[in-house]
């Protein structure tokens, strides 16, 4: 039998029982819809995911007190017989590639100014750290490159901040007290929201060794270093540990590039893409089911048929190939329609509620599209099987 | 037509055709029984995490130093670096609350712990003797530390089993020197194995008086203080007199955080339990899948059952009991599909309880029920169609065989 007779004649078989046909593809179309939407959310939450971390830049290496075997902060963060020190983010300006570090501490300490008072958390910065973090100033500027053991008791202000002690008033110049000390307002950094919960704009910056003071505390949290994007990440970190090393004469601390975070982060949200997609599979599933069941139908009521179509000089091979292209075809079009369909519906949530983080994932719609087509051919393999097994003699004589 | 009757005749349609029923009993049997893993999946996380939370004790309340405004967490609080530090002279002036049945002042740090040539960096806590009794701590070896006033250094400690494996191997640890970093203590006991408890591999950390871990770290101020309220229901006001205490140690100024076991017991509950419903209704799309194959096999039986319905319309039976009739069939494929589906999530949940017996497979009874029920709702909903098309059916054209 010729290819197009093949596909005309399926398309017949298949447009003669409209309803029946529009069923079976409608199960498979709802279990592809099912995968299209879910990965769509998990593609969405992906990328917002990763454009948080990245909003930082990614060539970008921290070292944190304490080793640390897995992934997860050591408690060294806490507290630690060697602690990370000013000094050392000075040398780590001295490794090859490295552009700029910054030393930061965190705290939480009231703020008073304008009169108002606001608990808030207070990191200790660098004068680098709006390059190291791309993170820029909006109003004024940043901390000035002070001494490192006196610096002057500037401080910047997060957005939040300012609208809480200030509303539109200029800040600029004014004075404040953190934690009982005083410091003049120099300038105000541009709104970050908030990342992972934690609000970047509900922070007020002050230079590093004012901070470590204030909290009364002799060791970094952390130290961001930025390097040369063009370098390699290997070869800087290694740079580091062996700077790091020669300090302290020996590992006792934790080097972490972005790229191994965004790894990390990547794997793992993969593998729930993964097993989001699989749950929308599920439904694949049964949809499958349905068209083993509507193809068995088929052979049974189309028996004379068959015996007609052979005593014409049709051969098994044509049979079998009849049925297996119309279940084929049945699933491929549910997927093209589930498709469509799931495609509609996210773009419509986009439309309606636009802080949903949705993504069309191709590959995954494709992959969807796929299955659905083998799970047509697998459903259809059986009853196909049995039509091509039919005696053609009683066959015929079935009514 | 007798209710009797009618489920006869359901029946014997349903078993008419095997394979197509099996089908169909396959189709729904997959969706509820998902629904039924996915549940008990989701089930058991939650299970995991709030066990892990007992695990710490009970009527709990933490107390650490710093307070945010807005809510969530933020990591200046959550490491307890603020300018107004919670000191030890702050635990003791909780003793004073008739609400607060034990507290243990707790500094939590890491430090190189060695003895002989063996030497690795491990989590240390400064802590007092109620700690142990309030994680309902067991000791495989010697005991706790000793019940001394808060300011005592006494140079002793306790190690978790792991520490004691890599360190001493199979000599007895007690009485023995271990060095912390460039101080040394002698070791008082062994804590039994305990394993990991919110991110703290309790078998790997060098438990000190609080005061000698003051020393060792060269601090002064505390990272929480755990307190465990008086049974009954005190949790409240235990809460509020730890707060009130301390602000007024701290010249009126509520800078302090006190969160309770239960608060973040039930924020935990509350986001597992959405996505355990999550996951149910993911699987539930399955069960629609599985309502539009018995719709469509049923216009498939409608059509070839075209003459035994114009027969017993001939008979007298009228437009309701043609419809009753083929819903009851539709109940019937749903029903039994429901009961293999719940027999075969309860067989693969229990067979998985039976190789993870740490993890409690167990699928919700409104998993369970709500999964039964949607199917039962599908199969008559997917089912109405078919029977009305039935019903409908011209008695003397039917018996001919023709459907119009």
């Amino acid at each position: 039998m010729i290819t197009s007779d093949l596909m005309r004649f399926t398309l017949a078989s298949a447009s003669a029982h409209k309803m029946r046909s529009g069923l079976t593809a409608l199960g498979i179309g709802i279990g592809v819809t099912a995968v299209v939407l879910l990965t769509s959310i998990g593609e969405g939450l992906q990328q917002y995911l990763l454009a948080e971390f990245t909003q930082f830049g990614t060539n970008i290496i921290s070292v944190t007190p304490g080793k640390s075997e897995t992934f997860g902060a050591s408690t060294a963060a806490l507290n630690t017989t060697r602690p990370l020190s000013l000094a050392d983010a000075e040398a780590l300006n001295r490794v090859p590639y490295v552009t700029h570090t910054n030393g930061a501490v965190m705290g939480n300490a009231e703020v008073e100014g304008n009169g108002r008072s606001r608990r808030t958390q207070v990191g200790g910065a660098g004068p680098n750290m709006p390059l190291v973090l791309s993170f820029n100033v909006t109003l004024g500027k940043f901390l000035p490159p002070d001494d490192l053991a006196a610096p002057r008791p500037f401080a910047v202000l997060g957005s939040k901040m300012r609208t809480e002690l200030f509303d539109s008033r200029n800040p600029l110049g004014e004075r404040i007290r953190i934690g009982g000390s005083r410091f003049r307002v120099i300038g105000v950094m541009e709104s970050k929201g908030t990342i992972l919960g934690f609000d970047l704009d509900d922070m007020v910056y002050i230079p590093t060794t004012r901070a470590l003071e204030l909290f009364n505390k002799d060791g970094l949290n952390e130290i961001n270093i930025l390097y040369d994007p063009s370098a390699s990440t290997e070869e800087v970190e290694a740079g580091i540990r062996r700077m790091m090393i020669a300090r302290h004469g020996g590992e006792d601390f934790t080097v972490t590039t972005q790229e191994q975070m965004l790894d990390v982060l990547g794997s793992v949200l993969n593998i729930l893409q993964i097993a989001v997609a699989g749950l929308g599979g599920i439904s694949l599933l049964v949809g499958g089911v349905g068209i083993f069941t509507i193809m068995t139908i088929a052979v049974r009521e189309r028996t004379s048929e068959i015996g007609l179509v052979r005593s014409l000089g049709a051969v098994r091979r044509d049979v079998r190939r009849i049925f297996l292209v119309e279940s084929i075809l049945l699933a491929g079009l549910g997927g093209v329609g589930g498709l469509i369909c799931g495609g509609l519906i996210v773009e419509t949530i986009k439309i309606f509620i636009p802080a949903l983080p949705l993504r069309y994932s191709i590959p995954y719609a494709m992959a969807a599209e796929i299955v659905a087509v083998l799970i047509g051919l697998l459903a259809g393999v059986a009853p196909a099987q049995k039509a091509a097994n039919l005696d053609p003699v009683n066959a015929l004589r079935t009514e | 037509m007798r209710i009797v009757d009618c489920n006869r005749i359901a029946f014997g349609a349903v078993t008419r055709y095997p394979l197509r029923t099996s089908m169909m009993l396959l189709a729904t049997s997959i969706g509820v029984g998902s629904v039924l893993l996915l549940t008990a999946l989701g089930e058991s996380a939650r299970g995991y995490v709030s066990a892990q939370f007992q695990s710490l004790g009970t009527n709990l309340i933490i107390v650490f130093p710093g307070k945010s405004e807005t809510s969530g967490v933020s990591p200046g609080v959550m490491t307890g670096t603020t300018e107004r530090e919670l000191t030890l002279d702050d635990a003791r002036a909780l003793a004073r609350s008739s609400a607060i049945k034990l507290f243990a002042p707790v500094i939590v740090g890491s430090m190189p712990v060695s003895r002989g040539g063996l030497e690795r960096d491990t989590t240390v806590i400064g802590t007092t003797q109620q700690f142990a009794e309030i994680r309902q701590w067991e000791m495989a070896l010697g005991k706790f530390l000793p019940n001394v006033d808060i300011d005592r250094a006494s140079p002793v400690c306790v190690i978790g089993s792991l520490i004691r494996r890599e360190l001493f191997r199979d000599e007895p640890p007690i009485g023995k020197w271990l060095r912390l970093g460039n101080r040394r203590c002698r070791i008082t006991g062994v804590l039994s194995e305990q394993g990991t408890s919110i991110m703290v591999d309790v078998d790997e950390v060098v438990i000190v008086p609080v005061s000698y871990a003051q020393m060792l770290f060269d601090v002064s101020g505390l990272f929480r203080i755990i307190i465990q309220a008086t049974e009954g229901d005190t949790m409240d006001r235990a809460r509020a007199d730890v707060i009130r205490i301390i602000k007024e140690r701290h010249y009126g100024e509520e800078d302090i955080t006190a969160i309770t076991q239960d608060a973040v017991l039930s924020t935990f509950d509350g986001i597992f339990q959405t996505l355990t419903k999550a996951l149910a209704g993911i699987a539930s799309i399955s069960l629609i899948v599985a309502g539009v194959l018995i719709m469509n096999v049923m216009l498939v039986a409608v059509s070839q059952r075209t003459r035994e319905v114009g027969l017993l319309k001939a008979l007298g039976a009228t437009r309701r009991q043609i419809i009753a009739l083929f819903l009851t069939e539709a109940a019937f494929l749903a029903v039994f599909g429901g009961v293999v589906g719940l027999g075969f999530g309860y067989l693969v949940t229990s067979s998985l309880r039976a190789f993870f017996p740490e993890y409690i497979f167990m699928p919700p009874v409104w998993a369970a029920a709500g999964a039964f029920g949607v199917a039962l709702c599908c199969g008559l909903f997917f089912g109405i169609w078919p029977a009305r098309k039935a019903a409908a059916l011209d008695p003397i054209m039917a018996l001919a065989g023709r459907q119009s």
